[in-house]
């Protein structure tokens, strides 16, 4: 199907350029829309623990999210190196961007070398498709230059520079997310308290989330919309999402990362422990068999994660509560407000 | 980070041997490995286009040498072995170089057998003749193998029997070598490529479009991943680089 598809217009002010705290509300103060069979209710996310049942599984990235932003120099000039994702053995795709609002490309020509700190990036070659984004061999302790000089990875819509823990989700344990797996921002230690109060249950996955970029999404068909990136779903994940769904109770992925890893593991009659890295794409024509229902963030036109979400509850069940987001004035992106979908039949 | 990764990135230099280097798929593996730091020794029947590869390389930094020799022959490989060139050690074998057989493609049931020996020879003898050549120089290094596999290897396509019956086999010669060179620290991992817009596959669909396959640049990001991972976990797998996603089985 063509991206352009997936397109809708979504008012430009209705993106969040500050964390809710800034706004005066806690975390789970932000928006919270409900999208089912019965359309779409407004409310806050603390009503979370009462829009769901006793027995729900929710599974949540516990990815946590890295300094990836290097302020770095090579040949043409300073420019900021955002690390996406790492390889192993050294090598990193990376993102050179000019500045937090002006995307690259910056240009390399043979043998050049990229200084980061202490740390020697080698390019190596282009990311098929996506000319803004590198290959890059790091010599040196890229660790340390991400504690000493790292900042979070910002775009030009969020205003000023925020420290790392506002990137964090409450389920944070595992290092190595380029950008903040935001569908679980709003979740608070309470919250999670009361959820389990009211019987529903949480499971862990790892997926490690590279840079978002949008400007950086490919429009030749034959380049996949997602590039890979590491992901864990281990044993106990995988039983309890397999009696869940045994059972009749509902699993919820927290965020389109958790839903991606979750949809890898699953195989014919159940999902298996497995690890690795994936790029499974997921839009219209690929069924969505691992969960009933979707918490996450509202997404842009044109995007994969709109692809996503049409594949997941039905193009016309989400046109409907985009509608209806954008008419009482949910607010975008990592910082804003968010939604929980339905599968149709599944609430 | 594995001991073992942080050994082969402290050491001063890693090398890499690559077969059917001057063009395709071969020549995106190279050209990533010249620029990742790896020593390169490029392997390829024509020394033109093999030469030319690897000017290129050489005017970015690469560190080449080039042999013009048939992985499929005695002599091609007895050449390949006396370049004297990793005598401390080779860290990457990928035998790449295939043969397709007749263009266009020809059932099995009429297919000319020395065709079918041809194949063989070139897919099947040649990887399995440069491990026993290089065995040594491998495990000096814990090195790896990777042999380039196909979809034909399990798809049973027609037209496809003669290339796709070499490569099945090769398949389970990595399977075998992985068993039998453990103790040696060597690992063996077969690859399917997938369909890519390559002079092979042009080969077997001769005068029809291929321009809907992809470059083999697309499997960049799975090179990236797959020289990340140590290599004892991979020994004994095959791996589709333009699969939905790569992995190793907790």
């Amino acid at each position: 199907m063509m991206r352009a598809s997936f397109d809708f217009d979504r008012p430009r002010e209705l993106e969040a350029k500050s964390p809710p705290e800034d706004r005066g509300l806690g975390r789970d103060g932000v928006r919270l829309l409900t999208t089912g069979d019965l359309g779409s209710e407004n409310g806050r996310f603390a009503d979370l623990p009462g829009r769901l049942r006793p027995g729900d599984l929710l599974v949540v990235n516990e990815s946590a999210t890295l300094p990836a932003s290097l302020p770095a120099h090579s040949a043409a000039g300073p420019f900021l190196l955002n690390l996406s994702t790492y390889y192993g053995d050294g090598v990193w795709l990376a993102e050179p961007r000019w500045a937090v609002g002006r995307p690259g490309p910056v240009p390399f020509a043979p043998g050049d070398e990229v200084r980061a700190g202490a740390v020697r990036f080698r390019p190596i070659a282009p990311y098929p498709g996506i000319p803004r984004l590198w290959f890059f061999r790091a010599m040196g302790d890229v660790g340390d230059a991400m504690a000493r000089f790292g900042r979070p990875i910002r775009y030009g819509y969020v205003d000023t520079a925020h420290d790392l823990g506002a990137y964090q989700t409450v389920f944070a344990r595992v290092p190595g997310s380029a950008e903040m797996p935001s569908a679980a921002r709003p979740f608070t230690p309470q919250l999670v308290e009361r959820l389990g109060r009211r019987g529903v249950r949480i499971a862990r996955v790892v997926l490690h989330a590279g840079v978002s970029s949008l400007e950086s999404e490919p429009d030749r068909p034959e380049i996949p919309p997602v590039y890979p990136e590491p992901f864990e779903v281990r044993a106990a994940t995988a039983e309890a999402v397999t009696r869940a769904r045994a059972e009749g109770h509902r699993v919820i992925a927290v965020g389109t990362t958790a839903l991606r890893a979750l949809e890898t593991a699953w195989t014919y009659g159940g999902m298996v422990a497995a690890r690795g890295f994936t790029q499974l794409t997921l839009g219209p024509g690929r069924e969505v068999r691992s969960a009933d229902g979707l918490l996450t963030g509202l997404h842009d036109p044109r995007t994969s994660h709109l692809a996503l979400l049409f594949g997941f509850a039905g193009e016309a069940r989400v046109r409907a509560a985009y509608a209806e987001a954008i008419r009482a004035g949910y607010l975008w992106h990592e910082f804003g407000d968010s939604h929980l979908v339905w599968r149709p039949g599944a609430g | 980070m594995t001991p073992r990764a942080t050994r082969r990135r402290n050491a001063p230099e890693r090398s890499a041997l690559v077969t059917g280097a001057s063009r395709g798929l071969g020549a995106v593996v190279a050209r990533f490995l010249g620029a990742e730091g790896y020593d390169l020794v490029l392997v390829a029947r024509e020394r033109g286009p093999l030469e030319s590869f690897a000017g290129e390389l050489r005017s970015k930094g690469a560190t080449v040498r080039t042999v013009a020799a048939d992985v499929g022959s005695d002599a091609g490989r007895k050449l390949i072995a006396s370049t004297g060139a990793f005598e401390t050690g080779l860290d990457l074998l990928v035998n790449n170089a295939s043969e397709l057989g007749p263009s266009p493609l020809r059932p099995l049931a009429s297919v000319a057998l020395e065709d079918l020996e041809r194949v063989y020879r070139t897919n099947v003898v040649g990887p399995i003749g440069l491990v026993q050549a290089f065995r040594p120089a491998l495990a000096r290094r814990s090195g790896l193998v990777v042999n380039i596999s196909s979809d034909a290897a399990i798809g049973g396509y027609p037209g496809w029997g003669c290339y796709g019956a070499s490569k099945a086999a090769l398949d389970l010669v990595s399977l075998t070598l992985a068993h039998e060179l453990a103790s040696d620290g060597i690992g063996i991992v077969a690859v399917d490529p997938g369909d890519l817009r390559t002079t092979l596959h042009q080969a077997a669909y001769p005068g029809e479009d291929i321009s809907d396959r992809p470059l083999p640049e697309i499997t960049l990001p799975f090179w990236a991943w797959l020289l990340g991972q140590p290599h004892d976990a991979l020994s004994g797998r095959r791996f589709r680089a333009q699969a939905e996603h790569w992995g190793i089985p907790a």
